[in-house]
């Protein structure tokens, strides 16, 4: 068996019966769940400490390190599935609903064990009708069974699970702003620290883990968390799942290891670029993430490596000048949500950049200040470059923005529009000073224009 | 947000009032949040309810939910207007939501939208003059590998939205053909 076979929760996608219950539990489902109701909360804990799991949804944070935030002598503790995604380029989680929900389920019960939860909730994103439909029913399976509910599987263990849906907030995949949100709320982040861990919903320590990170937990049950850590490299245990979209033959979802360089995601996972063009660039973690050029995809997509790697350039405020993500560290690229785009050499990257930075400024939530005036200004701005009407000083002007609002927001949408800003300039700044120099008037699109 | 004592609730619009079925869900889902927390907790789920009863949320339908839930109108007016999918006019019986976000960006999405944009004569957030489609630029639908994408729903039946991929010139025609005759063609959905 090669090294891109073992699959852990994507071995049922396609599979169409894989979403019920019965078929599930055949495959040997919910033996974990069963275990860890047997199980001390601390052994648990101590499996995913082993096992270097780290966070799916975007920050790729140590998920027993979190878990281990929650105060020991918390009467209340919640759990929240965070399955509201929604940052662009990623679909993985929306595959794991679709096809294996159970597996997700599974790792609620586990995670309710090892954190003493009696009430879980699933924030479910208000587009996923589909694969709302399939959850619930997945979760009435459940219930029906004695899965979820009252004294699980016979045991002393009570967990309740519903599902919430969210109503098209991009934001709303924050925690904190998910947590206003299941409260009843506009999705607005609050400040951290405190930490969701110790006060979360309804003022109660909360853990928010994302659905692939939760889906992990029961083959790290069954088969310990050593094992998981050894499928992975360095500080990141096991595989995980992989969203590729844009110029590639073969888009679509996959799992693989941590070790795949974005070369090998292209050429032997995807099937090549398109129509046998070369890549222009890529995005490796949703589009909040700084782009990758040509010579800096021999890095594995690993959360380290793609923050550490020399190879990779670090993102500029202008030339010559590293942009300062604070505590001293400069910025390469992060591993983010696993959504990767490829970006073939017939793309112009100044419409990229103004479509990324669009999105942001649409979905700014409005709370501070420099995110929701400074979106506004780039998406103005990157948009006149794109559409040939740039001026004088508009490339620096963007840096500038982003420059501004990065570090200066409640939360990190305001960093996730300035990062691909700052790294589109860095890696392709003499494309955007061409189209500035070549700028004509009037504008050759309206596309976008409010 | 609990109600003060002193607040009186506008008076409630004779004729309009939340269907058994939301009341339903209302009882169902009550114990599933803390004690005193469930009013407003459920101000997103209601919401959402209600437009699909109602076809959209304007100050009338916040004003029974608010009433219903023992919320103030301008914390659910607050939370009306802030999500995406809660429409506060009535769009058309057909809204027609297009990704043009990067992954779909790449493969052609702004073809598709300006195909729509044209053939219906109308642009973003347009409605047609016989109140047939809403066309609107949506953001990410989380189906990137798939592009172009679109989402239909239709006003009043929940059971639609559908997702349909791998849009070009030819299946967007043959979509807004069967929305024109008015049905949502779900054999060219996901």
């Amino acid at each position: 068996m090669g090294l891109f076979d073992v699959k852990i929760i994507s071995e049922h996608f396609e599979v169409p019966d894989a979403k019920n219950l019965d078929y599930y539990e055949k495959k040997g489902g919910y033996r974990s769940a069963r275990k860890a109701c047997s199980m001390a909360p601390e052994s648990i804990a101590a499996e995913v400490t082993a096992s270097n799991l780290r966070g799916r949804g975007g920050a790729g944070f140590p998920t027993a390190m979190k878990w281990s935030f929650v105060p020991k002598d918390a009467d209340t503790v919640y759990l929240v599935v965070n399955a509201d995604e929604s940052e662009p380029g990623t679909f993985k989680d929306r595959h794991i609903l679709y096809w294996n929900p159970h597996s997700m389920i599974e790792g609620v019960i586990i995670a309710a064990v090892a954190l003493k939860v009696r009430n879980a909730y699933i924030y479910i994103r208000g587009e996923m009708a589909r694969e709302y439909k399939v959850l619930q029913a997945a979760i009435d399976q459940a219930y029906a069974k004695g899965y979820l509910g009252e004294r699980i599987f016979g045991t002393g263990v009570s967990v309740d699970l519903t599902v919430y849906r969210g109503l098209g907030a991009y934001i709303c995949g924050e925690e904190t702003a998910l947590l206003s949100s299941l409260e009843g709320g506009r999705g607005w982040p609050r400040l951290k620290p405190p930490f969701p861990a110790v006060k979360g919903l309804w003022g109660k320590p909360t853990i928010v883990n994302n659905v692939e990170t939760l889906a992990n937990l029961p083959w790290i049950i069954e088969h310990g968390g050593k094992a998981f850590a050894d499928l992975g490299t360095g500080r990141s245990g096991g595989l995980r799942l992989v969203s590729v979209c844009g110029h590639v033959n073969k888009p679509g979802v996959y799992e693989l290891p941590l070790t795949v360089t974005g070369r090998e995601l292209v050429d032997e996972v995807c099937g090549g670029v398109k129509g046998g063009r070369k890549v222009k660039g890529i995005i490796p973690g949703g589009v909040s993430m700084p782009v990758l050029a040509p010579d800096e995809l021999d890095v594995p997509f690993e959360f380290d490596a793609l923050q550490k790697d020399e190879r990779i350039k670090e993102v500029e405020v202008r030339p010559g000048q590293k942009f300062d993500l604070g505590g001293n560290r400069t910025l390469r690229t992060m591993a983010g949500s696993g959504g990767v785009v490829v970006m073939d050499d017939t793309t112009d990257m100044t419409q990229m950049a103004w479509r990324i930075v669009h999105f942001f400024a649409e979905e700014s939530c409005g709370q501070c200040t420099p995110c929701r005036e400074g979106t506004g200004w780039l998406a103005q701005v990157a948009h006149r470059i794109a559409f040939d009407h740039g001026r004088a000083g508009d490339v620096d002007l963007l840096a500038s923005i982003a420059d501004g609002i990065a570090g200066n927001t409640i939360c990190a949408l305001g960093d996730a529009a300035a990062w691909p800003t700052l790294a589109f300039l860095t890696k392709y700044r003499d494309e955007f000073e061409a189209k500035v120099r070549g700028a004509h008037r009037p504008p050759t699109s309206n596309w976008g224009a409010a | 947000m609990q109600r003060h004592p002193s607040f009186r609730a506008r008076k409630a619009v004779p004729g309009k009032e939340l269907s058994t079925q939301i009341e339903a869900r209302i009882q169902q889902l009550w114990s599933r949040f803390p004690e005193g927390r469930a009013g407003k907790a459920l101000c997103l789920p209601v919401l959402f309810l209600a437009q699909e009863q109602f076809g959209h949320v304007d100050a009338e339908v916040v004003d029974i939910v608010a009433k219903r839930l023992g919320l103030v109108p301008a914390h659910v007016t607050g939370v009306a207007t802030f999500y995406f999918m809660l429409n506060q006019t009535r769009p058309g019986r057909f809204h027609l939501q297009i990704c043009t976000n990067i992954g779909c960006q790449l493969v052609g999405a702004y073809d598709v939208f300006d195909r729509c944009k044209q053939r219906l004569g109308i642009s973003n957030k347009g409605t047609t003059a016989d109140g047939n489609i809403t066309l609107t630029e949506v953001e990410c639908l989380a189906a990137c590998g798939y592009g172009p994408v679109a989402q239909i729903a239709e006003r009043e039946r929940p059971e639609i939205p559908l997702y349909f991929e791998n849009l070009d010139n030819k299946r967007i025609d043959a979509i807004l053909d069967a929305l024109a005759e008015g049905r949502v063609p779900t054999e060219l959905g996901n």
